[in-house]
């Protein structure tokens, strides 16, 4: 009877590593995995991860076992009146298991200062592709227009939308309206908290074209779930025809011409 | 023992606490007839509009009357209200000058009430087909409506005038008329719908000008003047006519004490004329009890 | 083994609480128009007890309102409105998913927490934003491309929804579906056409004659020719209603046409200074209404000067009655200041052409006043080039970078008739 509860709880450990082995093997095939990454640097910072997934997978799966080891092994049920041994513990294996994760951190530390680096220290050395102010509950988008400069008139407001050209350096100039709010591009591997009062550069570079989902990664209010705005990378002759009909609609002195039975889209 | 009771006082708290949270502020309104709506939905959706019952011959004569009186205010008019002027005060404030509300307008001498509008409900017929052509002067000077209730008929040009040195808009509520009115300028105003009772006229720029606008489609319709008096002529004779009368102060209906003019208490009265008749109501009193505010 | 069951007890009663909550909830239901009910008429300023909406009535109005509209779960829309049934049902209901891909109870996803179910303007949320959100039931649309008394087209209120208001809290809704964003306009016409008919309907009271016994008719001819039908109509025509806007004056260098639109904002033709102030920052004025507080602030002036007088037992009771409805159905009325028009957000659209429409026709529901008729379109054409510079400063500065200027105090005796 008491053995029972042993080989319970034994298992009940067990189920713990080989739950997790299962879900991570499968979850690729579900679709529950990183969003598909578009972008230069994503592939250093993908690779960190999997670096350290399985590291740390492998230790896991280890120190599990080892439990469910112990707890079958030692059950007191099965080894009726033995008395346990009574150790000082070992000196030699504090040591080694101190040692052995330290040097591993400090590996992983020093491994990853240069995707750090990439992303969040070496700015590219150029103007503002785009303004992006966070507000609640949208992204709120200023092109510098044909100047060049932001905060003249002819700059380009729009909100939500954002396109910018493949396959060149990008830099964002990140700002808040209100409150805190995060901008992450999740297929980008960019997550950046906006502060208000703070105007904070954001760079990165997309290999490929298609609309991703930029969202709000830092609780902002009553409509932070909904805070969603759509990233369109084009090519950039496209772009810059993009560029123009949208600045020519928001300079529209005319109402613009509706054929009938479509609706007005941006 | 200690620490055990004050759990029991803060889990007391906490009950007592979330049960507020079950109530809603608001007032519950009333509760639609589920069965009566369905049977009225069916009812709105098939048939056709046209299966009514006939309307009943209305009755008609021939001829055209005039109706006349007087309004009189039986109390005493208390101090007239100071408007607040804080704009464009060498104009509106000239000279120390000071604005009164107009709502309430007594002549001290024969203390007739002035601005009472009174308008025929529903006229079978009318004298004159068209709108006259000749406009109707509503002029504002010293940042003050110098008519206070004015009247048109549909499709009656309305002279909208600024005598004023300084702009004014003038904001005909419920119309498509809220217009800038340049200084010494005017602008003309063709109403095209009939109000039911009379609707604000306001300035957005100087937000303490008020004035009433009524347009009536039959042109049936008077402002007392000053001395209480007003004159409808051209009634159509020979059937009964029901009469709304308003005061500023009275909006939902000026409510008189004259049972012989079946006066009700929307403020509305009814009076037959004859042909040719000129038919003089006298002296109205109106109560003080039926000004209000 | 007592405390223990004790402790249990007064532990676990809050979490039950917590849990069960206070009662099923009702299925959803549009709210009758409380406010208007109490006093229905279009002017507020002497409202009185008898004018008011005798119990019975107020349910006729809500009996018929269901025939004639439905539930916000399953409307009714009788073809002389005009409204495509199949949108509004995208639209309707809650929120739910039959077919892949397409998503019912749009607008109880999206809108409701702010416009309310019945398009009032008094979601769980509107009493917390600034400016208060649309109520539609009077039928008063601010940004639109047609003249001030008209009703929006339908691409105005498409555009509302993929621009959304810049300034407020009305967020873009670009990123959904064309198919989704004519749902929503056309629920959104539904519940402004459904509010005016109440509003209508609730006004007829007062010129029953006698003989209806306070009744209104339940006919065919009555509700949808009378009452229906002119409100429909008005938002069939506005595609048609659209302002003609002439072309921007060529000819003449952009700088003199800031220099001369800047003429006509300090003139007196177009006045603009006497609202938006000589540095164009709002403050000129601060203590007008707009369509929707204004009726509040004239009803809570009326109350309190009739608490003031020596009022009969019966209005005082009304009086209160009205008190009690107007904490539970209407937002505290606050001022609504002129535009800052150096900060370069227009909320109905930085278009020059919008920055026209709201010269030309004023807004409605604010008292921004139509220039039409008094200021030629070449004129308001300089005025809006004149405007659209504001934000870029005149004295170097790149404008719409730099902190607001401080707005100077209110200045003493400018008695204002609600607290904020």
């Amino acid at each position: 009877m008491k053995r029972l509860g042993g080989i319970f709880w034994g298992l009940l450990f067990l189920a713990v590593p080989v739950l997790g082995v299962a879900t991570f093997a499968i979850a690729p095939s579900i679709d529950v995995w990183l969003p598909k990454d578009v972008s230069v640097h994503g592939r250093e910072i993908d690779a960190l991860f999997y670096f350290i997934l399985a590291l740390t997978g492998v230790v896991f799966i280890a120190t599990e076992l080892l439990l469910f080891w112990f707890i079958w092994k030692y059950d007191a049920a099965a080894r009726g009146d033995e008395k346990a041994t009574y150790i000082q513990g070992s000196h030699t294996l504090e040591v080694v298991w101190t040692i052995v994760p330290a040097a591993t951190l400090l590996f992983l530390a020093i491994y990853q200062m240069n995707a750090w680096a990439n992303v969040k220290m070496r700015r590219p050395d150029m103007p503002p592709t785009v303004e992006v102010v966070a507000r609640q509950f949208e992204w709120r988008l200023r092109y510098p227009g044909r100047d060049g400069m932001l905060g003249t008139p002819d700059d380009l407001h729009l909100v939500n939308d954002l396109h910018l050209p493949v396959d060149e350096d990008i830099l964002v100039q990140l700002k808040s309206m209100d409150v805190l709010h995060s901008f992450f591009l999740p297929n980008l591997r960019i997550k950046q908290d906006a502060v208000p009062g703070m105007k904070i550069p954001v760079w990165f570079k997309a290999t490929e074209t298609g609309s991703w989902d930029i969202v709000c990664a830092e609780l902002c209010g009553w409509g932070h779930y909904k805070m969603k705005g759509r990233v369109t990378f084009v090519s950039r002759p496209e772009f810059d025809s993009w560029l123009v009909r949208k600045y020519a609609e928001q300079e529209a002195t005319q109402p613009a011409p509706e054929p009938s039975g479509t609706l007005v889209t941006n | 023992m200690g620490s055990i009771r004050s759990g029991y006082v803060w889990a007391t708290l906490g009950c007592v606490a979330l049960a507020p949270g079950c109530g809603s502020g608001r007032i519950v309104g009333p509760v639609a007839d589920a069965a009566a709506a369905a049977a009225l939905r069916q009812q709105l959706l098939g048939g056709d509009k046209t299966s009514e019952v006939a309307a009943e011959a209305a009755p008609t004569g021939t001829g055209w009357a005039t109706l006349q009186g007087r309004f009189v205010f039986a109390g005493t008019p208390g101090e007239r209200a100071v408007l607040v002027v804080d704009k464009d005060m060498e104009v509106c404030s000239k000279a120390g000058m000071k604005l009164y509300d107009q709502s309430l307008r007594v002549d001290p001498s024969t203390k007739g009430l002035a601005d009472v509008v009174l308008f025929v409900r529903k006229a079978s017929r009318v004298k004159e087909a068209t709108p006259p052509a000749e406009p109707l002067v509503f002029d504002q000077k010293n940042c003050e409506f110098l008519s206070p209730v004015f009247a048109a008929r549909v499709g009656q040009p309305v002279d909208v005038r600024n005598s004023d040195p300084i702009g004014h808009n003038t904001n005909i509520a419920g119309t498509a008329f809220n217009q800038l009115i340049p200084a010494g300028g005017s602008t003309v105003y063709k109403p095209v719908a009939e109000t039911g009772m009379p609707i604000s006229v306001t300035c957005n720029i100087h937000p303490w000008m008020k004035a009433y606008a009524v347009f009536r489609k039959d042109g049936y319709v008077a402002v007392s003047a000053v001395d209480g008096s007003f004159s409808l002529a051209d009634l159509p004779a020979g059937e009964p006519l029901e009469f709304q009368v308003w005061h500023a102060r009275a909006a939902g209906g000026l409510k008189l004490d004259e049972p012989e003019l079946k006066w009700n208490p929307k403020g509305r009265f009814q009076v037959t004329l004859q042909p040719d008749e000129v038919k003089d109501l006298g002296t109205l009193e109106v109560p003080a009890a039926a000004i209000g505010g | 083994m007592n405390s223990t069951i004790r402790s249990l007890a007064f532990g676990l009663t809050p979490a039950v609480m917590l849990i069960v909550g206070c009662g099923p909830t009702p299925p959803a239901f549009f709210r009758p128009n409380m406010v208007e009910a109490i006093s229905p008429t279009p002017e507020k300023d002497s409202i009185s007890a008898d004018q008011a909406l005798l119990p019975a009535q107020q349910q006729q109005v809500a009996t018929i309102m269901l025939a004639m509209f439905g539930t916000p779960d399953d409307p009714v829309c009788l073809p002389e409105t005009g409204l495509d049934p199949a949108k509004l049902r995208l639209a309707a209901g809650p929120v739910r998913s039959d077919i892949v891909g397409r998503k019912n109870g749009l607008y109880r996803e999206h809108c409701v927490h702010c416009h309310g179910i019945t398009g009032d303007g008094l979601g769980p949320t509107a009493a917390f934003l600034n400016p208060y959100p649309r109520d539609y039931r009077p039928g008063v649309f601010k940004y639109k491309s047609t003249e001030r008394s008209d009703k929006p087209t339908h691409a105005d209120l498409v555009r509302i929804l993929h621009k959304g208001i810049p300034g407020t809290s009305m967020p873009s809704f670009a990123l959904l579906s064309p198919i989704e964003v004519d749902a929503l306009v056309e629920y959104v016409t539904y519940l402004s056409i459904r509010g005016e008919t109440e509003l209508a309907l609730m006004r007829q009271f007062f010129e029953l004659d006698d003989e209806d016994e306070g009744k209104l008719p339940e006919t065919q001819e009555f509700l949808i020719a009378e009452v229906l039908e002119p409100i429909a109509e008005k938002w069939a025509v506005a595609a048609d209603a659209e302002i003609e806007v002439p072309e921007m004056p060529t000819g003449i260098e952009l700088a003199e046409s800031i220099a001369k639109g800047r003429e006509l904002f300090f003139g007196d033709k177009a006045n603009c200074v006497k609202c938006h102030g000589v540095t164009a920052l709002g403050d000129g004025q601060a203590n007008d209404y707009d369509d929707w507080s204004k009726n509040i602030v004239k009803i809570e002036a009326r109350l309190s000067g009739l608490a003031k007088s020596d009022a009969d037992a019966a209005e005082r009771q009304w009086a209160a009655e009205f008190g009690q409805v107007l904490s539970g159905d209407a937002l505290k009325p606050r001022t609504i200041p002129p535009r800052n028009l150096r900060h370069g957000i227009y909320r109905g659209g930085r278009r020059p052409l919008d920055l026209y429409y709201r010269i030309h026709a004023g807004i409605n529901g604010a008292p921004m006043p139509a220039a039409k008729g008094t200021v030629d379109p070449e004129d308001i054409w300089h005025i809006v080039n004149y405007v659209r510079s504001l934000p870029y400063g005149l004295d170097g500065e790149l404008g719409a970078d730099r902190t607001m200027a401080m707005r100077p105090p209110t200045p003493a005796g400018l008695a204002s008739t609600e607290e904020d």
